[in-house]
């Protein structure tokens, strides 16, 4: 990718045009910041933090005194517009029905970085809130000129400003209906005063608990998410995707299904792998489907990354990357000291979002529309741009609210498909994927197996952590499955340069320990693997955490106090998240029979540490096992929304307890052997546990929230297993069996 | 013609649907958007309506099979209740904010006003029961499982 800092496709002008504002109003527009990708270049996901001046273009003053905010995140149900919405409204002193917040379409706003990672608050609030306030210092200097006095007798009030004689002015007052570009502010430019850095006291909107604008729709069944896209002379496509990863066409029949009535026209490239059709009712897609008779190939049996792999690469101690190190690792036991040893396994995981992924396309005049919900609409827009060979600016995508992300939305295959159906066809095509599509066709959380030699000494210190991981790499994996596979020779380049830093997420433990190795080795699967919540955080707590409770257990050691003694002096935070979680569980009090309480906890991506307590009860009579209870304290710092923060943690903690008790992805020569809800089983209501959650108060930055709690989940589960029946669970998920059986 | 009364109105079903489900027959050919697909085989109740005041999984109705019986969706609740505004499910589900993402949500609310017309003041287990078929992909469980508690606490249920 090229560092070369140019125009990303949106003008001034096109701006003006697309948003359809350009005879009214107040805005800033700013075009910068962001590399270029070239046609000529892969599409990629946009990966670049938005810079402090990238604001500028987000937020608009309607000559109404209303705000438009064009908000750079994506809405997959965490709010990050919401709470970014709140921020704006602080700084310009509105409430929320002064405030619209859209997703913007791909010609609204200069590109901005796919929404993934939990960043939404802590990486856009400062460009969000330093716009919104140097909007709020453009309309006081001309509140100051329009009135004739000076600019610090003009006080602020709700919706505009206050003058001398007690006089109001609403920012309506102050936007003319003639369109005003403020410039883009130059480097030495003063910087306004930030409302949303206040004093707690001072603030108005951050902290308050606004409810999303979108659930009144959602709760009358009004909302539209991409599968209820309709646009006028719309037909409906469906592309045949090969049955078993990495298979081929080498045959293909139409002629049962030519004669079908309401087929419009089939769709053949076997240089693309492609064969759709495009039919003129949804009601015969099935029919269709079966009567076009593809023959598949596939040389290549494709191999999971699985345990086998990793025991072999372990034997032949083949881990090129260390990840951290410290001291002698690897030394003998010294005296005193209790050695414990244990092999950690968690499988490949779906994300199953509700929504199983839709695209709508309208091509026409060498023009595209694109109507779909994704994480990066920029990705959808090259990758669709790409597809039928047109420039990224002659592709429009309009971004949907996601029936579910957490992180697998990203591509957008679906739009991609109906894109080239609709260029075939000339007309808007409708492609909706099934559940079975979404469990085949999209990438995987990989599998993680991790081996860890550790020792404690008779005080309760963990003097030794030799901790070997193998998986697959996250975040440069998904290359290789969209659209652009990658040769051998690359990816071993690519891995050899140092460990994925998505798998590697969290596998640096926030305990002390002096004498320590970390090696990771990449295993490239032929499953494809991207991202997924929490990346590597979740499985490298699950077995960081099992084994700080088989140390505790060995020390024999209360696993809370052999924590917060191993915990590095600088993790306070997290420290006091253990003590608060305690508290609420009151830690130590005497449990019923045949439960068992475990506790975990972790820092996601070090910003946003979690303590965890589960509470689990194992019912004979039923042979099952399940979380009764858990406790959760957060530390994320400064809280914008807490009805939205809270909601977020309550779901990372029943994702949690999916991970520990349901969730398996299996793999055979290629098939995905889990294709919906029977199989793939995800937490239903009555599995889910009683969920107290205290939220840490912190005037401290404000860090992400969407995958930070979910980490601790499983290991406090195991731990609470072994706590109340002695046997240690280390390999997702949980069965009765591996509890009680013999 | 074979008929339904969906959300109160009668509508025809043509011959040449008589073979699909009753949410294609929602969505597609009525239009109406709210009732959602998730998985197509009755494991996940995004699809959820009324038959009759009963739940019932859509995707898996023939809409020849319910021709004939009321049909509400998420878009007809609030006028099967008496008053003005919304469900008494709608609004607990707005009162503490339920939704994340919100795509399961419509089927989560026809099941719990389906389980509040027969058992107007459930307990935990009989929520967590009639509520099981319904899968939350974002986890709001236990938002859920409280606004029905808030939502048997209406008027509208005593």
């Amino acid at each position: 990718m090229s560092d070369h800092k140019k125009p990303s496709g949106v003008t001034r002008r096109t701006f003006l045009r697309r948003t359809g504002w350009a005879a009214v109003g107040l805005t800033a527009i700013a075009v910068v910041g962001y590399p270029y990708v070239g046609t000529a270049m892969p599409a990629l996901p946009s990966f670049s933090n938005p810079q402090i001046g990238d604001g500028w273009a987000w937020i608009q003053m309607l000559p109404d005194g209303r705000i438009r905010f064009y908000c750079p995140r994506m809405e997959m149900g965490q709010g990050a517009n919401l709470g970014l919405a709140q921020i704006v409204a602080e700084e310009l002193n509105v409430g929320q029905n002064d405030i619209e917040c859209l997703l913007p379409d791909t010609s609204q706003t200069a590109v901005f970085k796919a929404t993934v990672g939990s960043e939404s608050i802590v990486k856009f609030f400062q460009p969000v809130s330093l716009a919104a306030a140097r909007l709020r210092e453009e309309l006081r200097l001309r509140a100051a000129r329009q009135a004739r006095v000076k600019l610090a007798e003009v006080k602020d009030r709700d919706g505009g400003f206050i003058l001398p004689g007690a006089v109001n002015i609403t920012y309506g007052d102050l936007v003319q209906k003639t369109a005003i570009v403020l410039p883009e502010p130059s480097s030495d430019s003063a910087m306004p005063m930030q409302y949303a850095l206040r004093d707690a006291q001072a603030r108005q909107t951050i902290g308050q608990r606004w409810r999303h604008p979108d659930l009144h729709g959602i709760v009358t069944g009004t909302q539209v998410y991409s599968r209820d896209v309709v646009v006028p002379d719309m037909v409906y496509g469906r592309v045949m995707r090969p049955p078993k990863i990495g298979a081929r066409i080498v045959k293909i029949d139409t002629s049962r299904a030519e004669p079908l009535p309401d087929l419009i026209k089939i769709v053949e490239d076997k240089a693309q792998n492609f064969i759709g059709f495009v039919c003129d009712n949804p009601f015969i897609l099935d029919e269709v489907a079966e009567a076009i008779e593809v023959t598949w190939h596939s040389n290549e049996d494709v191999f999971p990354a699985d345990r086998e792999t990793a025991e072999m690469l372990r034997e032949t101690n083949a881990f090129p990357h260390v990840v951290a190190s410290n001291g002698e690792a690897v030394d003998e036991s010294g005296e005193g000291e209790i050695s414990v040893s244990g092999a950690y396994f968690t499988p490949p995981a779906a994300h199953t979002a509700m929504e199983p992924r839709a695209g709508v396309v309208s091509v026409s005049n060498g023009k595209a529309e694109v109507w779909c919900g994704s994480q990066d609409s920029f990705f959808v827009q090259q990758r669709v741009a790409k597809a039928i060979g047109f420039k990224n600016d002659a592709v429009n995508v309009h971004s949907l609210r996601m029936g579910g992300g957490f992180g697998g939305r990203l591509a957008c295959w679906a739009s991609e498909d109906a894109a080239v159906l609709s260029n075939a066809v000339q007309r808007p095509v409708r492609v909706q994927w099934s559940r079975e599509d979404e469990q085949q066709h999209n990438y995987f959380q990989p599998p993680f197996s991790h081996f860890i030699d550790a020792r404690v000494d008779s005080a309760g210190i963990i003097t030794r952590w030799n901790h070997d991981c193998v998986s697959a790499p996250i975040i440069t994996g998904p290359f290789s499955f969209m659209g652009m596979p990658l040769a051998d020779t690359v990816t071993s380049v690519v891995d050899w340069i140092g460990p994925d830093k998505g798998t590697m997420r969290g596998i640096v433990s926030p305990y002390a320990m002096p004498n320590h190795r970390i090696r990771f080795a990449p295993a490239r699967t032929g499953i494809p693997v991207g991202a997924f919540r929490g990346l590597g955080a979740a499985p490298n707590s699950f077995a960081i955490e099992s084994m700080i409770d088989e140390l505790a257990f060995a020390a024999k050691i209360d696993p809370l106090k052999f924590r917060l003694d191993n915990l590095s002096r600088s993790n306070a935070r997290l420290a006091a998240a253990l003590k608060r979680v305690s508290d609420m569980a009151d830690w130590g009090s005497d449990l019923p029979g045949n439960t068992g309480r475990g506790i975990a906890c972790a820092i996601y991506k070090d910003m946003t540490y979690v303590a965890v307590i589960a509470d689990i009860y194992i019912d004979h009579d039923a042979q099952t096992i399940s979380a009764t209870n858990i406790w959760c304290a957060q530390d994320c710092g400064l809280i914008i929304n807490p009805d939205q923060v809270e909601n977020l943690v309550s779901g990372n903690l029943i994702w949690g307890c999916s991970m520990a008790f349901k969730e398996k992805m299996t793999f055979a020569n290629g098939i995905a052997q889990e294709d919906n809800f029977h199989s793939y089983e995800i937490l239903r209501h009555g599995e889910a546990p009683a969920m107290h959650v205290s939220l840490i108060d912190s005037q401290a930055i404000a860090t992400g929230v969407g995958e930070a709690a979910f980490g601790p989940v499983a290991p406090a589960i195991a731990n609470a297993i072994f706590n109340a029946t002695g046997r240690r669970i280390r390999n997702l998920p949980i069965n009765y069996e591996d509890v009680a059986g013999t | 013609v074979p008929s339904i009364t969906l959300n109160g109105r009668s509508v025809d079903i043509p011959d040449h649907l008589e073979n699909i489900t009753l949410l294609d027959f929602i969505r597609d050919h009525i239009g109406l958007k709210g009732t959602k697909f998730g998985c197509g085989i009755g494991l996940c109740g995004a699809c959820t309506v009324h038959v009759d005041g009963v739940a019932q999984r859509s995707c898996l109705t023939q809409v020849v099979d319910v021709a004939g019986q009321g049909i509400t969706t998420i878009e007809g609740l609030a006028v099967t209740a008496p008053g003005a505004g919304l469900h008494p499910v709608q609004e607990a589900w707005l009162e503490i904010s339920v939704p994340q993402c919100g795509y399961c949500q419509a089927g989560q609310i026809m099941s719990a006003a389906a389980l509040l017309a027969k058992t107007p003041n459930p307990s935990t287990s009989q929520i967590k029961q009639q509520m099981n078929g319904n899968l939350c992909r974002c986890g709001t469980y236990g938002r859920i499982q409280k606004a029905i508690t808030i939502a048997a606490g209406n008027p509208y249920y005593e």
